[in-house]
């Protein structure tokens, strides 16, 4: 395209570029058929509907509590929900919902000692089976490794742990909410739920070029040059809008726990009395890092895999970010397949 | 080969692309000094007191207009989780019963059908 054509075809980019921004929030996602199961308070457990069921072992999905979980289900052909079901996967979704200031009081507690372990006998009363596959993915993940860390009795047989924050010592996150001066108890205190625009504000202050301006020149050029995929930019783009309020109390024991504290990799973190050792979890393990994932660093997971008493560890790393590794374009090849093959060989009797 | 020589446009584009990749890795730096932590927590601190005094002023104009506050509807909310919670402990309770009844039941051989539609939980969890 020459300069003169360019220039010539600016007008109708720049209205193209508008559409898609402007029109994101009407993007589909998460549009995979489902059922609820189980509802308690906002939390949902949701059952993909398939015929194709082949494995003993059902799958839970656990997402983190800052954004919706509607990023396991994105588009119709890049889902990894729908890639789980087409390999005979039966999937469960655990959903927080979009808890509100009446939430305030919700501590991580609520959701590892209760929305979990309630969720996980839900589950297995619906799928008639005994056991389980938890995979949770970022807060998720943590969640995830608490209750088999607080639960000897869990039935979850396997855990994945995608992109999972565990000792978070020289984090971006520690410099800006470990020091004193950052006053996380008035922060929940005052919001009763934090608002989930400030927590995205504060995520994408951590690469503030690359989030408020790369992403959207490069959206320009791409509509400049006739290459741009709509649907993709729109649903990727309204699933990182879609904050829920986090509530402030499960905030306050996340920031001081994990990041004013490191208490889960010190072995110092209880849980209604009950200490979390990550030494107690024995679940078959599968670690998931993203080499650029500034969120959880590559470097803050790994000392997961010495942690655990499981016998049966295994660490994938592969390029890409905190999101992008599991939602990008080049998931579908290079990641999902890993993860379902890891799966299959141990969801059988 | 002169063919392969870029284009003025794309070197401009290639030159563009540099800088804001310097741009971004510079921007990367600053929110990661100990001081940009330190002016974050007094933003924060600010926009939380601000809340605050936002909050405590619409409380007293609905409180004075006679109508239903935030915090009592907050209250409300919270009492009707509880709530919640309680129903879902008696059902969990309910159920665990009439499993062990229904298992009693069928050692004793008198041949009772389990009359509960839903599956007996396969694995109890503790709560």
């Amino acid at each position: 395209m020459t300069a003169l054509e360019r220039l010539a075809r600016t007008p109708i980019a720049a209205l193209e570029f508008t559409n898609i921004v402007l029109t994101e929030r009407d993007a589909p996602i998460g549009t995979t058929p489902k059922d609820p199961i189980w509802t308690h308070r906002t939390t949902t457990l949701w059952r993909y509907r398939s015929s194709e069921r082949r494995h003993a072992v059902p799958i839970v999905l656990v997402f983190a509590l800052i954004n919706r979980p509607d990023i396991f289900d994105l588009r119709p052909g890049n889902s990894f929900v729908q890639f789980l079901l087409e390999e005979g996967f039966d999937v469960f979704l655990l959903d927080w919902g979009v808890p509100d200031d009446s939430d305030a009081e919700l501590g991580l507690e609520h959701y590892v000692c209760d929305e979990i372990p309630w969720a996980l006998r839900e589950v297995l009363r619906a799928s008639g089976g005994q056991e389980v596959s938890l995979l949770g993915w970022c807060i998720g993940g943590t969640l995830c490794l608490l209750h088999c860390a607080l639960e000897p009795d869990s039935p979850a047989r396997n855990l994945v742990a995608l992109t999972t924050p565990i000792d978070t010592t020289g984090s971006l996150y520690t410099t800006w909410v470990a020091r004193d001066s950052f006053d996380v108890d008035r922060v929940a205190e005052v919001y009763g739920a934090v608002p989930g625009r400030q927590v995205d504000w504060a995520n994408k202050l951590m690469k503030p070029v690359t989030n408020y301006w790369t992403t959207y020149r490069r959206l320009w050029q791409q509509v400049l040059d006739g290459e741009a995929r709509p649907d993709a930019y729109q649903a990727m783009a309204r699933w990182v809008a879609d904050n829920p309020p986090f509530p402030g109390r499960a905030y306050r024991d996340w920031i001081t726990w994990m990041y004013k504290e490191n208490a889960l990799v010190r072995g110092t973190l209880r849980l209604r009395g009950r200490r979390a050792h990550l030494g107690a979890v024995e679940q078959n393990l599968l670690v998931v890092t993203a080499g650029a994932d500034h969120i959880a660093p590559r470097a803050g997971t790994l000392p997961l895999l010495d942690a655990v008493a499981s016998a049966d560890v295994t660490h994938l790393d592969r390029p890409g970010g905190h999101i992008g590794l599991m939602a990008g374009s080049k998931a579908r090849k290079e990641i999902w397949p890993d993860i379902a093959e890891w799966l299959t060989e141990r969801s059988d009797p | 080969m002169a063919d392969d020589r870029p284009t003025p446009e794309q070197e401009l584009r290639r030159l563009y692309d540099d800088a804001e990749t310097r741009m971004a890795k510079a921007a990367e730096r600053v929110v990661g000094r100990e001081s940009f932590g330190e002016v974050l927590a007094m933003l924060t601190e600010n926009a939380v007191a601000l809340t605050r005094i936002g909050y405590d002023a619409m409380d007293l104009v609905w409180s004075n207009l006679r109508i239903a506050s935030k915090q009592d509807l907050l209250r409300l909310g919270r009492r009707l989780g509880r709530t919640e919670d309680k129903l879902e402990l008696v059902l969990q309770e309910v159920e665990r019963l009439r499993a062990s009844t229904e298992a009693r039941a069928a050692q004793d051989g008198d041949g009772a059908q389990p009359r509960s539609r839903r599956r007996a939980p396969q694995r109890s969890s503790s709560t």
